[in-house]
């Protein structure tokens, strides 16, 4: 087990290696001068070459790599062109409120899409299984703009039940993770259905009807726990997704977060930033996936045994 | 929740849903004239205003007042730093932080007296040196600030006596006044400049009727009322603190957000409020709305006169006559902003009247002077001369905001009647940047806020010219006319030279004017006596919440 967890480990610091530098070189290779961002429009020539040599930029690209890359061996993310902040305190600032978020949607998405898909495959052709798949299909076709819209109308001013802004206060997350854990369920339903129904299929279902077992007991141990493997997988890859992705969301409810920072970022070639903003999206991607595989363990003792075995 | 405010409800649904043009059947163009803001009943002092504000979707908040150049930041600055003198309506000055001044027979030195009883929030007395602290700063390349282009050539600062101070010149510079009664030189207090360094514009520190006191980076910034305040500008109702207790500033960079949150009560002031929901909160007596017009020099679109075949002055000419602006704006904005005629928003001191309905759409002109010049329609209705359509490039890094985009789509399709293929271009404002200062453009646009007609020569001149101004202009006859209307002291031959920069540049298509922009706030009822001050922006030192 430990082996396996180090295994994973030393493979995800290579993509965190690789995410870093690939997205150095992409920023790097953008047209546009950050000095001139930063100078703003009436700026001289002169002005342009002291905020190069302030900054850094007029060093070569393979300098500037490689002092990138040790300060952030040192945990060093650098300072943004733009506000010369240190990049970890404008990144820890967003961080808690695209965390929150994320997990708050996840939840909805699992709490709503695993009954919803167990529902449906119980019930699979039948009235229900037909709603559920066409409620589904509308919510996925809708925007969460326009979802996240709708829902400020109608429980923000009309009805007057939740706040839109308050920042991280829990009552103020509601829509947003509401909205955002609603278009996240619509996977995870048609994943749980899908599963079951092909579980259902299985041999070994066959064996334990055949040894008497009775149906719930099926259901409820063997096959969900067959499905659960997959559905982990999809959230965690959801979740991952969420990271980077949730700067429309944000937007329209205020928020303050992570999408907002480095989409405002790449427009303004802050490079430091960036690369701050990818780097917690690598480290949350690899630390979610690192999660999943270790719940696999936890679920399916086929794993187990055979990390067992290896020690 | 009663009638009105469903009809406003309904309505936001409605605009979102019908996602193209809606025209509103009668526009009240008298309402806004006479922004309907209530005054009644005895103000008292107390109270929280939330205002939420377009900060825009970015997540820092730059509250130095010299260094940053986002309209939204100055509309926060506004209420913490104080001016020298105040713009007052009729292109006049009042005290505020100088009591008096003078202006030598050269127009070269401009002498201050200073109040001595100002105190910034931090303690800090404000006088003479302060005053030099701050337009020195200003004027030291080095620390490119954004101020820098409102000192114009400003040689020196002279600290005559404690509460005297001498701005030096090299070149008489008449709008320097206007300049100066800005928010960009607002006077911030030494002691906190040299004390946070390059923190400071998260620390920021005037004299204003009211005192940051702190931000969450892109979502909230909190001020609250400074006791000891007793230096209103000229022309405010009162004297003394400002009434609200406090003032809290929310970012809600998406405009039907700021709509549900005014209508839900999360916030008690919003600001721009979009074209559809404009008309509902006009004529509902549950919110006010006061409307004020941004001095500025108009969005405009900027033909690159450097390329072809943009040198030649007819295609410009066509290009502007294929222009429905009358039909293009009131499709776009619903009819709640005026088209503009001029360069400069119409309140701008030397702005000419006499271009209104000088120039209007003429597509046969234009189709007929294309023919001449060699450009025939080919078989997709673009026309073409030498194997090279005529295709414009529109390169933009702004997005939709004040619906620019929803503009352009409109010009586009009236563009293409005549035989021009307009192609948008939106770039990230690194790239956006980058083609401008390459001149890899047909057609840019933008505007620059400013209270004076000297705007024109900071666009226009060729020996301003940075490597990322938008117009390309080298015009010998408008350099000479913008060099005079900077040094000319005499307001009547200072309009008329302005006037005749405003017809050159309309009339050789230097830029098209497109819309006069006007800002606006919309309150709930009980929120009294929000003005929007001479130069477009907010200000909340005479305003009250009613009981």
């Amino acid at each position: 087990m430990t082996r396996r967890i180090l295994e994973r480990l030393a493979a995800s610091v290579a993509v965190v290696f690789g995410a870093s530098t690939l997205i150095f070189l992409i920023l790097n290779w953008l047209p546009g001068d950050t000095a001139a961002l930063i100078a703003g429009e009436g700026a001289t020539e002169e002005t342009l070459v002291r905020i190069r040599a302030q900054l850094g930029l007029n060093q070569p690209l393979g300098h500037q790599y490689w002092e990138y890359m040790t300060g952030l061996l040192h945990g060093d993310l650098g300072r943004s062109y733009a506000t010369r902040a240190p990049v970890l305190q404008e990144l820890a600032a967003q961080f808690p409120s695209t965390a929150s978020l994320a997990v708050a949607a996840a939840s909805v998405a699992i709490v709503v899409g695993v009954p919803l898909g167990v529902a449906a495959a119980a019930n699979r052709g039948r009235v229900l299984d037909h709603i559920i798949q066409v409620v589904g299909l509308a919510l996925n076709s809708i925007p969460t703009f326009w979802l996240g819209l709708l829902a400020i109308l109608l429980f923000s001013v009309h009805l007057r039940w939740l706040p839109i802004l308050g920042g991280r206060g829990v009552l103020a997350s509601v829509l947003p993770a509401g909205c955002l854990g609603l278009a996240m369920s619509i996977p995870v339903q048609r994943l749980v259905r899908s599963g079951i129904l092909e579980a259902l299929q299985e041999p070994y279902i066959t064996t334990l009807r055949a040894k008497g077992l009775r149906a719930t007991r099926i259901f409820g141990v063997h096959v969900l726990r067959n499905v659960a493997i997959s559905t982990i997988t999809l959230v965690g890859v959801l979740v991952g997704e969420l990271f980077s992705g949730l700067v429309v969301v944000e937007t329209l409810f205020a928020r303050p977060g992570l999408g907002r920072l480095a989409v405002y970022a790449v427009g303004n070639k802050d490079i430091p930033l960036v690369q701050g903003a990818i780097l917690v999206t690598s480290v949350t991607y690899v630390v979610v996936n690192l999660l999943v595989d270790l719940s696999y363990a936890w679920i399916d003792p086929r794993v187990r045994l055979a990390s067992n075995g290896d020690a | 929740m009663n009638a009105r405010r469903r009809a406003i409800l309904s309505s936001a649904a409605v605009a979102v849903l019908a996602c193209g043009a809606l025209h509103c059947s009668k526009t009240d163009r008298e309402a806004s004239a006479a922004s309907r803001i209530r005054t009644g009943g005895a103000p008292a002092p107390g109270g929280e205003l939330v205002f939420g504000f377009d900060g825009a979707a970015i997540t820092e908040f730059n509250l130095d007042p010299e260094k940053s150049a986002f309209a939204p930041h100055h509309r926060v600055m506004r209420s913490i730093v104080d001016s020298l003198v105040a713009a007052l309506p009729g292109h006049q000055f009042g005290p505020w932080l100088a009591k008096s001044w003078e202006v030598s027979p050269d127009g070269r030195a401009y002498t201050f007296h200073l109040r001595d009883d100002v105190a910034f929030h931090d303690g800090t007395k404000f006088d003479a040196e302060a005053v030099k602290f701050n337009i020195d700063r200003v004027n030291d390349p080095k620390n490119a600030l954004y101020a820098l282009s409102d000192i114009g050539p400003c040689s020196g600062v002279t600290v005559v006596d404690p509460y005297t101070v001498r701005i030096n010149f090299s070149a008489p510079y008449s709008a320097f006044l206007a300049n100066l009664a800005k928010s960009s030189l607002g006077i911030v207090s030494p002691t906190a400049v040299r004390k946070y360094g390059d923190d400071f514009p998260h620390h920021p520190v005037g004299t204003g009727p009211f005192r940051f006191r702190s931000l969450e980076p892109a979502v909230e910034i909190a001020l609250e009322r400074n006791p000891d305040y007793k230096w209103p500008p000229a022309g405010a109702t009162h004297a003394g603190a400002a009434w609200l207790e406090r003032l809290t500033f929310k970012n809600v960079p998406e405009e039907a957000t700021r709509v549900a949150v005014l209508l839900n009560g999360q916030a008690n002031a919003i600001d721009l409020v979009p074209p559809q929901n404009l008309v509902q909160f006009r004529s509902s007596p549950e919110y006010a709305l006061v409307e004020g017009e941004l001095l500025n020099h108009n969005y405009s679109l900027y033909l690159n006169v450097k390329r072809p075949p943009w040198d030649d002055e007819r295609v410009r000419a066509a290009f502007r006559d294929s222009l429905d602006l009358d039909a293009a704006v009131k499709t776009v904005y619903l009819g709640t902003l005026e088209r503009a005629w001029s360069p400069l928003s119409p309140s701008i001191f030397g702005y000419d009247k006499t271009l209104e309905h000088s120039w209007h759409a003429d597509r046969e002109r234009a189709g007929r002077s294309l023919e001449e010049i060699g450009w025939k329609k080919g078989p997709d209705g673009i026309r073409v001369k030498d194997g090279k359509s005529l295709t414009v490039v529109f390169v933009d890094t702004q997005g939709n905001r004040e619906k620019r985009l929803d503009l352009m789509t409109v010009l586009r399709k009236q563009l293409r009647d005549t035989g021009f293929d307009l192609k948008l271009d939106s770039q990230p404002s690194s790239a956006y940047l980058g083609k401008v200062g390459a001149g890899e453009y047909d057609l840019v646009a933008g505007r620059l806020f400013a209270p004076d007609p000297d705007v024109l020569r900071r666009i226009y001149s060729h020996k301003l010219k940075t490597a990322f101004g938008v117009s390309k202009v080298e015009d010998s006859v408008l350099e000479a006319l913008l060099d005079a209307g900077s040094e000319e002291s005499d307001p009547g031959t200072r309009a008329a030279i302005y006037a005749k920069v405003q017809h050159i540049v309309v009339e050789k298509v230097y830029a098209i004017p497109t819309y006069v922009l006007k800002y606006n706030v919309a309150t709930s009822q009980s929120v009294r006596n929000v003005a929007i001050d001479v130069n477009g922006f907010p200000v909340f030192y005479d305003t009250w919440i009613a009981q």
